[in-house]
């Protein structure tokens, strides 16, 4: 998930490697994995995906974490926030669109407003205004919207460099990075520089945030990989179901398949009754 | 009459499950069991107790307010079922400090703040606990579900949920990958958590 705003940054180079695993988006499920009937990972090139983290692994170990402490330790606090501002700031036209597209008109005006107040009396996005004035940031993106719209997450991949994904959230993340109006500004400029810029500062911020919290989840993990796999796996399903306005299903419950029922339904239930009573009633009376 | 008798059946089916609903609502008010328990935790496993002891302080309250045995079968999956029965006690037990171990540390991140209960709705067994963990450093609340399950006149927690992450699922996920990889057998996970948690000196 690290690294996830260097991605509209390396679309360009990127695109061969998405078109790859779309064309294998249709290959079948490990036979051997299905016939054991385990748990479905989703990850039917495990083997590859393995090597891929491994190797990501090695590069954050030696370039991204350090880099990450050292914007960590050498910027102070409300430096990087105000920074991760501006950067969220400009993810306005993209969310905007990803909100309009998700049929969330209530969002997409909140993107507005947060847009057009903190552009301007925000200074271009370094003080989040609209934030303290109780319009939060959200978090948006196009493998969200294909989420919401029914397209199912394909097979789990690991992109080199950028970490844990899957088919469906890459290519958004890649066809996202070609309709970005800024990209298209800087690429029209001969100003590829700042995409680059922009992604890799975004990134190392990411990074920075999660720094202690993957550095103890690796340490205490049993299968680090699988434990990564699972998280991100949970986390984009509970964005696509839009966490703050729907509940998640009890875990115990959702193994089967079958979707807890919802709390209208639950409170209904002694209504139901009284309802159901009266053909009954109906008949003994008869 | 048949409208008398309607009402009459009618009424009598609503007081009968108002009655049958009651000792769920008089056993213990789930979302003050969360609001009690959360803050509790929250000071208890502070971020000025030592490692040692705040493993400690976190597997009593694992033991005495998580309804263990049903979180282990669950994660176990269909394995559970494959594991002899010495098997699932000691997994039962490795998984208790295990989850001591795993978890103690990260809850220390939020120790300090105060969680702040937003909503309960049933589920089956039991509640389900909407909660949110109210940040001093200036990030947006934390939000965190819990399942309850009601067992006998108390309730215990059967999962907790992290920003829509399950950990029930998460460790269910990690624990059949380390099965998977050890060719199937549940002394592979045995095995693995063994040594994670006596590499940490536990046991």
């Amino acid at each position: 998930m690290y690294l996830r705003a260097l991605r509209p940054a390396l679309s360009v180079s990127l695109i061969v490697l998405a078109l790859l695993s779309s064309g294998c988006a249709t290959a079948p499920q490990n036979p051997q994995q299905a016939a054991l009937g385990g748990e479905d990972f989703h990850d039917p090139f495990e083997d590859v995906n393995r090597k891929i983290f491994d190797f990501n692994q090695t590069v954050d170990r030696h370039v991204l974490a350090p880099v990450a402490r050292a914007y960590r330790s050498s910027l102070p606090e409300p430096i990087r926030n105000s920074l991760r501002d501006f950067l969220n700031n400009l993810q306005g036209p993209l969310n905007f669109a990803n909100d309009a597209l998700q049929g969330d008109f209530g969002r997409a005006k909140d993107t507005v407003v947060r847009f057009v107040v903190n552009s301007t009396l925000g200074m271009a996005g370094l003080v989040d205004l609209a934030g303290r004035w109780g319009i939060p940031y959200h978090e948006q993106d196009l493998g969200i919207t294909l989420g919401v719209w029914g397209i199912p997450e394909g097979p789990y991949i690991v992109v080199p460099i950028l970490g844990p994904s899957d088919v469906r959230d890459f290519s958004g993340e890649v066809a996202q990075g070609f309709a970005d109006p800024w990209n298209i500004l800087a690429a029209d400029n001969n100003l590829l520089w700042v995409t680059f810029a922009r992604g890799g500062v975004s990134g190392i911020d990411q990074r920075a945030r999660y720094l202690d919290t993957l550095a103890d989840i690796e340490r205490t993990s049993l299968d680090y990989y699988a434990t990564i796999r699972s998280l991100y796996r949970q986390r984009r399903a509970a964005m696509i179901r839009h966490e703050r306005k729907n509940l998640p299903p009890p875990a115990g419950f959702t193994q089967n398949g079958g979707p807890a029922p919802s709390a209208a339904v639950v409170n209904q239930a002694p209504l139901q009754a009284v309802v159901y009573a009266g053909p009954n009633g109906a008949e003994v009376s008869r | 009459m048949i409208r008398r008798w309607f009402l009459i059946i009618g009424a009598s089916v609503l007081i009968a499950s108002m009655i049958e609903a009651r000792p769920a609502e008089t056993a213990a008010d789930p979302a003050t069991v969360i609001t009690n328990l959360g803050n509790q935790a929250l000071q208890v496993l502070g971020k000025n107790v030592g490692s040692e002891q705040r493993v400690a302080r976190f597997r009593q309250l694992f033991t005495e307010d998580f309804d263990v045995p049903g979180i282990a079968r669950f994660v176990l999956g269909r394995y559970w079922n494959i594991a002899t029965e010495p098997q699932q006690q000691e997994f039962v037990r490795l998984f208790t400090d295990y989850i001591a171990l795993a978890y103690s540390n990260r809850l220390a991140e939020y120790s300090g703040e105060t969680l702040r209960v937003t909503g309960t709705r049933p589920a089956p067994d039991g509640s389900l606990v909407s909660s949110e963990i109210i940040r001093t450093n200036g990030a947006p609340p934390a939000r965190v579900d819990w399942l309850l399950t009601q067992h006998d006149s108390a309730y215990k927690i059967s999962d907790v949920v992290v920003e829509g992450i399950s950990m029930a699922t998460t460790q269910r996920s990690e624990f059949a990958s380390v099965i998977q990889r050890n060719g199937g057998q549940v002394q592979g996970l045995i095995k693995a958590l063994r040594q994670k948690t006596e590499a940490a000196g536990l046991h």
